[in-house]
């Protein structure tokens, strides 16, 4: 039952995908953590923090999430659920191409998107580094990962390493 | 996927050869999703551009531009994409199932081994950490995709908006995204975006 449930779930949520999956971060932590209770947030957080070290699409933190749920079939239904209504999407207009290429809809769509996900981006970042009561080490790790970024141009696998560290340190 | 002018003519000019057998095809989708750490379109540019050639620069960014406006992981949609195109229906299972194989294992690991140790202080305290950094990651790329159309009242609205209705208000995505979809398409297609 409980697959039935997380497959449904992340087949409606695959629609919603544009832009990747940060930007659907906080609503999978809102069903899955508030809704379902399958997981406290400190653990969707730590989850979250595993799959980031995970080479290839960033999706595969679903699989995380439906191991944790349900084993070894939850991660492969959660996988599944998330990919293949959008891969259905993807091979009906595979053959648009050419007219998408030529359509004006394509700027339409691009420009009214783009506030969309970077609120939903921000609503990520802050979901994550708060999930439970507002806690300053949390957020000072965050906002100098974020400072780190923006001003160096660092591998950002060096400024999650040093998260990591300042974590070991400071909680 | 920064490359120079020169270099992307060089390749352009090159006439593609798509991938002859399945098992090519596979092989090239392993290799994308193997070494795609830190982002996974550099990678396929790597592979399906610069080593198999199977694709010139243009179509390359094409058929990418296709599959960001769609829903779903982008390079998931282009191995679909790709792999009809090239095979037909076993070229898409073939492509999709090889990009997923090994990030999907290591994955699997990872798993395992988050269940036995994770629940031990220490390795909670790094690994919280971690994620806080992972947050500020996203934070950055809102910066940085926020900075060209930061300057426009509607798009300040719309960002403000989806924060609070998702991050404080925890309202339901489901609802969220249409509406706000529908504003920023009636904004954008009078030129307020």
């Amino acid at each position: 039952m409980i697959l039935v449930q997380l497959g449904l779930y992340f087949a409606l949520l695959s629609l919603l995908t544009f832009g990747g999956l940060g930007p659907v971060i906080p609503e999978m932590q809102r069903y899955i953590v508030d809704v379902k209770g399958w997981m406290t947030p400190g653990d969707f957080m730590q989850l979250f923090a595993v799959a980031q070290t995970v080479p290839g699409p960033n999706v595969l933190v679903t699989s995380l999430i439906g191991y944790r749920v349900a084993g070894v079939p939850g991660s492969i239904v959660a996988l599944l659920a998330l990919c293949l209504p959008t891969a259905a999407i993807a091979w009906a207009v595979s053959g648009l191409r050419e007219r998408f290429r030529e359509s004006p809809w394509r700027g339409v769509i691009q420009r009214a998107l783009a506030p969309l996900l970077v609120g939903l981006m921000f609503a990520a970042g802050y979901t994550i580094a708060t999930p439970h009561a507002p806690d300053w080490r949390l957020w000072l790790i965050a906002l100098g990962t974020a400072a780190g970024m923006l001003t160096t141009r660092v591998n950002p696998v060096w400024l999650l390493a040093g998260g990591a560290v300042l974590g070991g340190i400071l909680l | 996927m920064v490359r120079t002018a020169g270099a992307a003519n060089r390749l352009d000019s090159i006439v593609p050869t798509p991938p002859r057998t399945l098992w090519e095809l596979f092989l090239g989708f392993l290799s994308i999703g193997a070494r795609s750490f830190g982002g996974v379109l550099p990678a396929a540019h790597t592979i399906m551009v610069e080593k198999r050639r199977w694709l010139t620069p243009a179509d390359f960014v094409e058929t990418c531009a296709l599959c960001q406006i769609l829903p779903g992981p982008n390079i998931g949609n282009a191995s679909i994409v790709l792999g009809r195109r090239w095979f037909g229906i076993s070229g898409a299972v073939v492509a999709f199932l090889g990009l997923f194989a090994l990030p999907y294992l290591w994955v699997l690991t990872l798993a395992m081994l988050y269940m036995h140790w994770g629940a031990h202080p220490s390795v909670s305290a790094v690994v919280t950490g971690a994620g806080a950094a992972g947050a500020g990651l996203f934070i950055a790329t809102a910066v940085k995709l926020g900075r060209p159309i930061a300057g426009k009242p509607g798009a300040l609205a719309l960002i403000a908006g989806c924060f609070v209705l998702v991050a404080i208000a925890r309202m339901s995505l489901v609802i969220v995204m249409p509406i706000a979809l529908t504003v920023g398409i009636l904004f954008s297609a009078r030129g307020r975006l």
